[in-house]
């Protein structure tokens, strides 16, 4: 299997120095889907937005280590953030569609990277909707404001959104967190799907989710990863007690 | 048991409800007064032939109001202009730019930018301002811009630093830091999760600012820009020493005009005849509707802003 | 576009807003150092220990005016807080969020922007006009009206900062409701309302407009409200007009004595508002 994220000794500050993440070791396998898991403040959404260097947006942050992309490590000083992030995509817990169409949601990526023809715009639009199972809903009202989809649909809107770029990899960030159990069942769906063409990076707090949509889970306490493995191992058979207690709902 | 009313109760509820109540009575106190004061100058000049005419003549006592409104509005609208593009820059660089060590003192510095009575910007205009835009940067105007057709019109004249560009560069100055502090406010509502979304995206920082800031926040930043005009278009201090008082529609903003509150400052107290000055109430009166209407649509717009739709 | 022009696009929108930022900063640099460079010099004591000599004799000062600054300001507060913290009171506390609070809340934050002129050629019809002469009175009940609107939303606001559970703890021990309010939610306000009335007086020391047909000027010290009163901002407007270079130069001091006051009760404003209620 290909290694897709290679990553090694990674530690993370936060301004003044609160140490967030502990000499973090794990693969990413390309074509994979990942589970990050962990009580509240463990340190996974942390780890996940050190893969598109987000915390760059802000000031004070240092990371130590690496994270390996096509044998590049993208945590030095050198990389450029905006073509990393044009092919690493995000979706966050909230959906976040931008104050315009749901053809120009979709079609931002794409315009940002100079397409300009309308018919390959379409084309590619239409794609992703496809690909995110919302064309059929959207199709005759594409020039309408995304803002008039229900949550879900917004949802898989930003999927889509980040899949008309056709990135290397996604990385999610509790996806599901803000909608109903119907949506939500639609996503994980979706994420089963995407698996074909990209990378899958999700941080949930919904145990059955990671059980149910991931091949590897990364289990972080306290910002350590205490267990990384095969999904149906670690909810089976535990190596670390830690991990079983989490997983039993001793705690969390 | 019996719940006990206090007396004293409905006597603080019936004590702050008519100091609540004055605000009401003191905006229709003002609408009143200043249409019983001008209505002489109602009855004599009726509303569109006032509005309409140039005349301001105090030996003939016939008056219009037409070359206020012009000043007022040339001024306003100019003052705007210029402010608007230094009020968003600052905006940005408030929200986007600047570290968060040098936002809270920029902050303050803008904010006394606005605590400057107006006084003040009318005498530094008058002794600082107005030579130097006279003495250097019209003639430099009249050379570069003025030597353009269409637009060269605007520059013609004798520059002397009395005029409507010198009042509408020092009206810009004293509002800027209103339709910044607004556009800020404004900005600051985009949620960072939609933000960072589109920087996700590989968006760069003015992609996101121009992408998804500037539109969230469009109906704030009007309504900003609407206010501005109202506050710029009630001004005094600041323009009654560099406008020059002169009642003619100009061409060329190195003319000196007049406004509707500098005529006022100017001529109120030295009103003789009736209709004289009660053709000075009704340019007042003009003046109290007209920044009523644009305040109005300011709040209201600035209303929606603060339950605009959001993303769920 | 590709991703250099992009990134260039970007730089430069930047530099420009930086520069927007620089642009304001230079107007208040501007016109700050040149209010003090021009100011400074002529700030001796007696021009607040002075009276004004006649009209073309070197000297004098401007005591008749700071003292009447002072007492039209004075009493203009003293007629305009009381009226707005009352009546933000009530649209705070017994009105609750119905139309008649939207409507004198909107109507307020309408009359903090009115021309302030128009309230001076008001007050002149209701007060000068039937009386037949200019007077201290006049000219506070004009800055009064000007205050008004201020302290009331800014009262307003912050009482509705005050958290509901303080008021249910105070109706909870059974006392009535204006004791609730004066004893209990002014007290979880009084930095927030104190801080409105002081910005507010900050806004009307410095205001022209509305004094011009009231309090009108008077070359004489005068503590009379019932007669013409000087105030600072007028005699800077008629001083900078006049022919004179030393009333140009008083007009200077005058302006530079009264900016540094308006500034320092802002700033000392904007830290207390700081202190209480952390950024924003």
């Amino acid at each position: 299997m290909n290694i897709d994220f290679d990553v090694k000794g990674l530690n993370f500050y936060y301004p003044g120095g609160h140490h967030s993440l502990k000499n973090i070791n794990l693969q990413v396998y390309k074509h994979s889907i990942t589970a990050l898991i962990g009580p509240s403040g463990c340190g996974k959404t942390t780890l996940l937005r050190c893969f598109n260097r987000m915390h760059d947006l802000y000031p004070g942050n240092r990371y130590e280590g690496e994270i390996l992309f096509e044998g590049r490590n993208i945590l030095t000083q050198g990389v450029d953030l905006i073509s990393l992030r044009s092919r690493i995509g995000m979706v966050f817990q909230k959906p976040t569609p931008f104050p315009m169409t749901i053809f120009d949601n979709i079609a931002y990526g794409l315009k940002l990277r100079g397409v300009k023809k309308r018919g390959l715009l379409s084309e590619k639009v239409e794609h992703a909707l496809i690909q995110a199972a919302l064309w059929n809903e959207v199709k005759d009202k594409l020039h309408q404001s995304a803002y008039a989809l229900s949550g879900g649909q917004q949802q898989r809107l930003v999927i889509a959104r980040a899949l008309a770029v056709e990135p290397e990899a996604i990385l999610f960030d509790e996806p599901t967190s803000a909608l109903d159990p119907i949506s939500t069942a639609k996503i994980e769906e979706l994420v089963e799907e995407l698996k074909k063409d990209v990378t899958i990076l999700i941080v949930t707090h919904n145990l059955q989710q990671a059980a149910r949509v991931s091949e590897w889970t990364g289990f972080l306490m306290l910002g350590e990863l205490v267990e990384f493995e095969k999904t149906e191992q670690m909810f089976t058979s535990p190596r670390e007690k830690l991990t079983e207690d989490y997983i039993t709902g001793r705690f969390g | 048991m019996k719940f006990k009313y206090s007396p004293m109760d409905w006597v603080f509820k019936v004590v702050t409800a008519a100091a609540a109540l004055t605000i009401v009575v003191i905006f229709a106190g003002i609408l009143v007064v200043l249409i019983r004061e001008s209505s002489p100058a109602i009855k004599a000049f009726g509303v569109f032939k006032f509005i309409f005419s140039t005349d301001w003549d105090p030996v003939k006592e016939s008056f219009g109001a037409a070359t206020n409104l012009f000043g007022t509005l040339v001024t306003t609208f100019l003052s705007l202009l210029l402010a608007l593009p230094v009020a968003i820059g600052i905006a940005i660089f408030l929200t986007e730019i600047a570290p968060s060590f040098l936002k809270g003192p920029f902050g303050v510095a803008i904010e006394m930018l606005a605590a400057i009575p107006s006084i003040i910007y009318g005498m530094w205009g008058l002794f600082t301002l107005s030579p130097l835009m006279g003495n250097h940067i019209e003639p430099w105007l009249q050379n570069t811009i003025g030597k353009l057709p269409l637009v060269g019109i605007l520059f013609q004249g004798t520059p002397m630093g009395v005029d409507l560009l010198t009042a509408s560069l020092i009206l810009s100055i004293m509002v800027i830091p209103f339709t910044a502090s607004i556009a800020r406010d404004a900005f600051q509502l985009t949620p960072a999760i939609v933000k960072e979304s589109a920087y996700a995206m590989g968006a760069t920082k003015w992609e996101v600012v121009k992408n998804v800031v500037l539109p969230y926040s469009k109906l704030g930043v009007f309504g900003g820009a609407v206010l501005s005009l109202g506050r710029a278009l009630g001004e005094t201090m600041a323009v009654a020493f560099v406008l020059g008082n002169n009642h003619q529609i100009t061409k060329s903003l190195f003319d000196a005009a007049a406004t509707i509150t500098v005529t006022l400052a100017n001529e109120f107290t030295e009103a003789s005849g009736r209709i004289y000055l009660s053709s000075l109430f009704y340019i007042a009166l003009l003046l109290f509707v007209l920044s009523f209407v644009l305040l109005t649509m300011a709040k209201l717009l600035l209303f929606k802003t603060g339950k605009q739709e959001s993303p769920r | 576009m590709s991703e250099r022009t992009r990134k260039i696009e970007s730089a430069l929108a930047l530099v420009l807003s930086t520069v927007a930022a620089l642009v304001g900063l230079f107007w208040l640099v501007f016109i700050l150092g040149d209010l003090i460079m021009k100011g400074a010099s002529a700030l001796t004591p007696s021009l607040f220990l002075h009276n004004p000599t006649p009209e073309g004799v070197e000297g004098g000062g401007l005591k008749n005016a700071f003292v009447g600054q002072g007492l039209i300001t004075l009493f203009a507060t003293l007629f305009g807080v009381p009226i707005g913290l009352l009546g933000g009171t009530f649209l705070a506390e017994y009105a609750g969020h119905g139309k008649v609070t939207r409507t004198i809340s909107a109507l307020s934050d309408i009359m903090i922007s009115v021309p302030t002129m128009v309230v001076g050629t008001f007050i002149y019809a209701v007060m000068v006009k039937p009386l037949g002469h200019f007077s201290g009175w006049a000219g506070s009940v004009a800055l009064a009206v000007v205050m008004v609107p201020v302290v009331l939303r800014t009262t307003e606001n912050m009482l509705r900062l005050v958290p509901w559970t303080l008021r249910e703890a105070a109706f909870a021990l059974g006392a009535p409701k204006y004791k609730v309010i004066t004893q209990v939610v002014y007290r979880g306000a009084i930095t927030g309302i104190f801080t409105g009335v002081l910005l507010s007086i900050a806004r009307v020391a410095g205001e022209t407009a509305p004094l011009l047909f009231t309090s009108f000027s008077n070359n004489f010290f005068s503590t009379d409200m019932k007669g013409p009163v000087a105030s600072l901002t007028v005699t800077i407007f008629q001083y900078a007009m006049g022919p004179y270079d030393d009333w140009h130069q008083q007009a200077w001091a005058a302006a530079l004595v009264i900016t540094l006051f308006i500034l320092v009760i802002t700033i000392v404003g904007r830290i207390f508002i700081k202190l209480r209620y952390g950024n924003k």
